[in-house]
């Protein structure tokens, strides 16, 4: 299966993700209660299958929004500014929130939507993010609760793409360099110009990681 | 840490393992009609919220290459349900033009919103276009909607769970309840 020929290696297996998330899950279960009824926000496209099994293993009852996000152009601005293509339909004045991400990287474009979401006055807000890759960090963020440190290397899967591709495979792999270092003409008219709801930075083919050499 | 099950739920209509199981044979039969397609011909359109939890798991077990794509919908609030009139709130960022798109829905009921979407998508020139529901109730039907793969067909019950809710309650359960009627009839 071509999807697969194109993964370098398992970072993160099927069990281990769920081992993860229930550890997650685990943490949230303790903090929160019913009383709270926090509402959870999933940070479209990547983190949706991350919610989908986080919110079934949460025993507090909780409500979901979504919120889907995009680049202006290429790349991630030092402000962290995005364009919000789909709002929150709930007014989150005065609520618990928990922001749902699948990976969090420079943290420019949490912080902005941090940034965001107190203009709103909520009663707090927490970020849940499934996979950390702290080494490339450039701006400081809260992450409260966080399923994987992982090093600075290129993954995809369980909601993370490249190029629109990759998201279903039910682990987190590492792409093979040769994928996207070389672009042949079929794959650059695949490739949208903005990009899907990950961390906005996340796609970039720079910089690449010495171990991948 | 398994998930209690409320007091509103009368009874569990579809337990966790029986809707796996299920969504497994779906992806499998899915997997095989469009298999030897390529990623970027292949769209996946999920309808929020409701079948993002389907979209999940679904998506994961399919072993063709495809694209996830989301959509959402509102009523208008001045309309009832009967003349399936919506908004769309925010469209799909794949052109679905000349693309295999599968439209991926929780549950099928008078048929109305899937017929909207049906058409908005048919108009835009798909290469072919299909649907995808994880639950239909064939009893509530009141327009005709091809349906090309489906999951549960169910009895006229309010269901929650897997994505379903009922006030935006419920939706977060791993497992299909059927709702207590006093809660909704209040």
């Amino acid at each position: 299966m071509s999807m697969l020929d194109d993964v370098q290696r398992v970072l993160i297996s099927e069990e281990g993700l769920h081992t993860g998330i229930d550890a997650v899950a685990g943490e949230m279960n303790a903090v929160y209660s019913d009383e709270d009824f926090p509402i959870l926000v999933c940070i479209l496209k990547g983190a949706f299958m991350f919610l989908a099994d986080l919110t079934r293993r949460l025993t507090f009852r909780h409500e979901l929004d979504f919120m889907e996000i995009s680049s202006y152009g290429k790349g991630t601005t030092s402000s962290g500014a995005v364009r919000i293509l789909l709002d929150l339909a709930a007014n989150i004045e005065g609520r618990h929130v928990v922001i749902v991400e699948d990976i969090v990287d420079t943290g420019h474009t949490l912080d902005y939507i941090l940034r965001n979401f107190a203009s709103r006055n909520p009663a707090s807000v927490r970020v849940a993010t499934l996979l950390n890759k702290p080494s490339r960090r450039e701006i400081e963020v809260p992450v409260d609760y966080s399923g994987f440190e992982i090093p600075n290397e290129f993954v995809i899967g369980y909601g993370l793409d490249y190029a629109e591709q990759y998201r279903n495979l039910p682990f987190i792999g590492v792409l093979k360099p040769e994928v996207y270092e070389q672009e042949p003409e079929d794959r650059v008219k695949a490739v949208p110009v903005s990009r899907g709801g990950l961390s906005v930075d996340h796609g970039r083919a720079v910089p690449i990681g010495p171990d991948l050499r | 840490m398994s998930v209690p099950i409320p007091d509103s739920v009368d009874y569990v209509l579809l337990d966790e393992a029986t809707i796996q199981r299920r969504v497994q044979e779906v992806a499998d039969k899915i997997s095989a009609d469009y298999e030897g397609i390529r990623n970027e011909d292949f769209l996946l359109v999920g309808v929020l919220k409701g079948s993002f939890i389907f979209m999940a798991d679904l998506s994961r077990r399919l072993t063709v290459p495809h694209r996830v794509d989301f959509i959402a919908l509102s009523s208008y609030e001045d309309s009832t349900e009967a003349t399936g009139a919506v908004r769309l709130i925010m469209d799909t960022r794949t052109d679905v033009a000349g693309r295999h798109v599968l439209i991926v829905e929780d549950i099928l009921d008078t048929g109305y919103t899937l017929r909207y979407l049906y058409r908005l998508f048919g108009a835009r020139g798909p290469a072919s276009l299909r649907t995808a529901v994880l639950l239909t109730k064939p009893d509530r039907r009141e327009v005709d909607v091809p349906i090309h793969y489906v999951g549960f067909s169910i009895p006229d019950v309010w269901v929650v769970g897997y994505g379903l809710d009922f006030s935006d309650r419920f939706r977060t359960l791993p497992f299909i309840g059927a709702l207590k009627p006093r809660v909704y009839e209040k």
